[in-house]
């Protein structure tokens, strides 16, 4: 802050006050939905579900490959 | 008292009450509300390929949308396009700077950029009508290094530099349409939302910010690091992101309360991380580290559920494809490896 000249300051000052304006959501709502959206995804998730993982493009299902 | 003085406190003032509306919103934690949640047990995954052909340090590297080509950036003055199926190089160009630092692939996969310690960002048409790969425009302004690059579309990119601004370019006209001022110290990595509406920038001032592309405004400002920024991502549904720092650790912050959610650290990890992703779910954090190693985070419980060892120098950059089927890292040991 210190090395800021007063142009850039008074810059960040707006910059602050637009920032405090924002619509904050309380964490007891945001957090279980970030989770549930997390939940709901995991099954088609490669690293975490083998099954997707079946027709892996890197691993050769047959001894040859026609490149 | 000085004007400078009563901007000052004005300022701390502000950032005081910020701090206060954040806090009255943290009303749980991600721990509290994950304790209860199976843990992803031990993930391990192998190395499927490996990406040989660069000469020194690769600094940078990008998936193509295909989830099949990427482009990566070495100091041995070289973007290469490659084939990650069968290791072959599609595309090796010669670099006008050899200093190069990061590197970008346009998600229609007609262009790749790159850029460095030339403070310009190049932008090559890899569909050229003569099936050469050449330069398409050098935009220039940036009075400090390329840290990141991201392309918006064929048209228009966003960079990050050393000047502590990001830009959005016009690649046409090759200017500057939005500048992003208000970091105080060098930017070192951005990522763009989901939407392309917002992206996320990390700088070595210890903060992150989210801003908006198309009126330039900082929306929100996050600290909570106490060393340099080097790495960020969106979390895939844009309501989050994670950073990555030279202080050891990887922190997420929460986009929709205003504020850090989860720290991913350990005592035995000292070293700094160089680049994060998040697998398709957003339920792992995959960060690259100076110590050769990348660790495999559980982003909702925190706990470290794998290691990926198999580099001899520092991971410098990683990245999961779009479809997540793969997870690619480049190194200063001059290799790419595709592990999953």
């Amino acid at each position: 802050m210190d090395e800021l000249d007063e142009t850039q300051l008074k810059n960040h000052v707006d910059s602050l006050k637009q920032q405090l304006q924002f619509n904050r959501e309380k964490t007891s709502v945001t957090i279980p939905e970030l989770t549930k959206w997390i939940e709901e995804k995991m099954n088609e998730d490669p690293f975490l579900n083998p099954d997707v993982l079946k027709d892996n493009p890197w691993v050769e299902s047959s001894k040859c490959v026609i490149i | 008292m000085s004007e400078l003085e009563q901007l000052r406190q004005e300022a701390e003032q502000l950032r005081n009450q910020i701090r206060d509306a954040r806090k009255a919103c943290n009303d749980s934690s991600l721990s509290q509300i994950t304790a209860g949640l199976d843990s992803v047990g031990r993930i391990q995954m192998r190395t499927r390929r490996t990406l040989r052909g660069h000469l020194a340090k690769i600094y940078a590297m990008q998936w193509a949308t295909d989830s099949r080509l990427l482009v990566s950036a070495s100091q041995d003055g070289k973007l290469i396009i490659w084939d990650s199926y069968s290791t072959n190089k599609i595309h090796a160009i010669p670099l006008r700077s050899s200093w190069v630092m990061t590197c970008a692939y346009a998600p229609s996969g007609s262009y790749a950029a790159c850029g460095g310690l030339d403070n310009i960002c190049s932008i090559y048409s890899l569909k050229t009508r003569e099936g050469n790969v050449r330069v398409t425009r050098e935009l220039s302004g940036h009075t400090g290094y390329l840290s990141c690059c991201r392309f918006l579309d064929d048209s228009q990119i966003v960079t990050s530099s050393g000047d502590t601004t990001c830009a959005l370019w016009d690649i046409e006209t090759g200017q500057q349409t939005t500048t992003f001022t208000g970091h105080t110290g060098d930017v070192m990595s951005l990522s763009l939302s989901p939407d392309s509406r917002t992206f996320v920038s990390g700088a070595c001032d210890a903060s992150s910010k989210l801003w908006d592309i198309r009126d330039g405004m900082c929306r929100q400002s996050f600290t909570g690091h106490v060393s340099d920024i080097n790495a960020v991502i969106f979390f895939p549904n844009g309501n989050a992101f994670t950073t990555g720092s030279d202080d050891a650790t990887c922190r997420l912050f929460d986009l929709r309360a205003d504020q850090e959610l989860m720290m991913y650290s350990h005592d035995n990890i000292n070293c700094g991380i160089t680049s994060v992703a998040f697998s398709k779910s957003g339920r792992l954090l995959l960060a690259g580290y100076d110590d050769f190693n990348c660790n495999v985070w559980d982003t909702l419980k925190g706990e470290r559920a794998g290691v990926l060892a198999g580099h001899d120098n520092r991971v410098s950059c990683l990245g999961i494809s779009s479809d997540g089927m793969a997870l690619a890292t480049g190194s200063w040991d001059s290799f790419l490896r595709i592990w999953n």
